[in-house]
């Protein structure tokens, strides 16, 4: 029997492939290989983390929050004890990795919306972001326009997102640091009378609990993955 | 050790960094000319367990902390690397204050670039055994 004697078409079930050897990606390994070799860190320390990387992402933030509008009682716990309410959908931040992270202890806060307040996050420092419970940071919000523009135009860089705030709800912009780390608990939307806790994770896109968007019956994915020209970008 | 704070890191080149710039081989490209869809190349995942593991295990933090490491990689991707796209700016960047603190020499980092290379472009004449 020959490799390809057998009875599935390739066209369908084989997606394409970048068929030659990058720079970036021989990079990549270079780098690596001589950090390990220098003992900077470990081979397993770095498949560890790689494990971890590609394990985390917003599915508990959306859950914890989908849960939270369901269930008074749950809510309360996930306001008073977010660490708590953490651990009720998977994400331990004592020890978020899952094999003995030695880092420092980080505490993780909620921001629940009110009618009257909207919340946002950002690291104006560098990019410190809610990854156990939302995954990898995108790249908008490690670029120093995000950064150092929503602590000053908080307005315009969420209409810049497409959120429009009406003039009589508040922004209040939370500066994440080393040792605190926040996600936002939006307001449930219209339309979702009736709705189990899958169905309201569905709706409640990474880009609802970072705040630069709401959860809205229909968007199920986050309206902008590249980074765009800033309307007041940062001078170097 | 901190660097970019009184080290003008911007200023100093790095030829085999500068030649990967020059070729421009960015995921964005590399993926529209065979027709990939995926959205991220295929080492990011293995670029973030790198800066895990830099920041958070062996002596990592002791040779590029986290906040020095953001940092370079903030000015570097504004200045030196910004023709590139993220996450290849966040790479060469890394590559550019590792080699800047001379944790990483650049003849040291020519030669296992060209190694590495030679390594993943030979193609088996016969299937492994498996």
């Amino acid at each position: 029997m020959t490799d390809h004697d057998h009875d599935h078409d390739h066209t369908r079930t084989v997606a394409p492939m970048v068929d030659e050897v990058t720079d970036f990606e021989v990079l990549e390994i270079a780098l690596r290989e001589l950090c390990i070799e220098k003992g900077i860190f470990t081979a397993g320390d770095h498949r560890r983390f790689t494990e971890f990387a590609e394990r985390i992402g917003p599915t508990p933030g959306a859950h914890l929050v989908a849960r939270a509008w369901l269930d008074p009682e749950f809510k309360k716990l996930a306001l008073a004890e977010p660490m708590a309410a953490s651990r009720e959908v998977g994400v331990d931040w004592l020890e978020p990795t899952g094999f003995g992270t030695p880092s420092d202890f980080t505490a993780f806060h909620i921001l629940e919306d009110t009618p009257t307040l909207h919340h946002v996050i950002v690291c104006a420092l560098c990019s410190c972001y809610p990854r156990p419970i939302l995954g990898n940071s995108p790249e908008w919000y490690r670029t120093p326009n995000y950064r150092r523009r929503m602590v000053r135009w908080p307005r315009q860089v969420l209409a810049e997102f497409g959120l429009y705030l009406p003039e009589d709800v508040a922004i209040r912009v939370e500066d994440s640091n080393q040792k605190h780390r926040f996600m936002v608990l939006p307001l449930r939307p219209e339309g979702t009378d009736g709705w189990d806790e899958d169905q309201l994770a569905e709706i409640i896109t990474r880009d609802c609990l970072v705040g630069v968007a709401l959860p809205k019956v229909g968007v199920t994915s986050n309206a902008i993955v590249d980074t765009r020209p800033a309307i007041h970008p940062v001078q170097h | 050790m901190s660097t970019s704070e009184n080290f003008p890191i911007d200023r100093v080149q790095i030829a085999p960094l500068d030649e990967i710039v020059e070729r421009h081989q960015v995921w964005s490209r590399m993926a529209a000319k065979y027709g990939v869809q995926n959205p991220v190349p295929p080492w990011k995942s293995s670029l973030d367990g790198i800066c895990d593991a830099l920041d958070q295990g062996g002596c990592g933090p002791d040779i590029l902390s986290m906040p020095d490491r953001r940092r370079e990689e903030d000015l570097l991707s504004a200045t030196v690397y910004s023709d590139l796209p993220h996450p290849e700016n966040q790479l060469v960047s890394l590559a550019h204050s590792l080699v800047v603190r001379g944790v990483i020499d650049e003849t040291e980092l020519q030669q296992r670039l060209a190694s590495v290379r030679a390594r993943l472009e030979v193609w088996p004449s016969t299937p492994a055994a498996t």
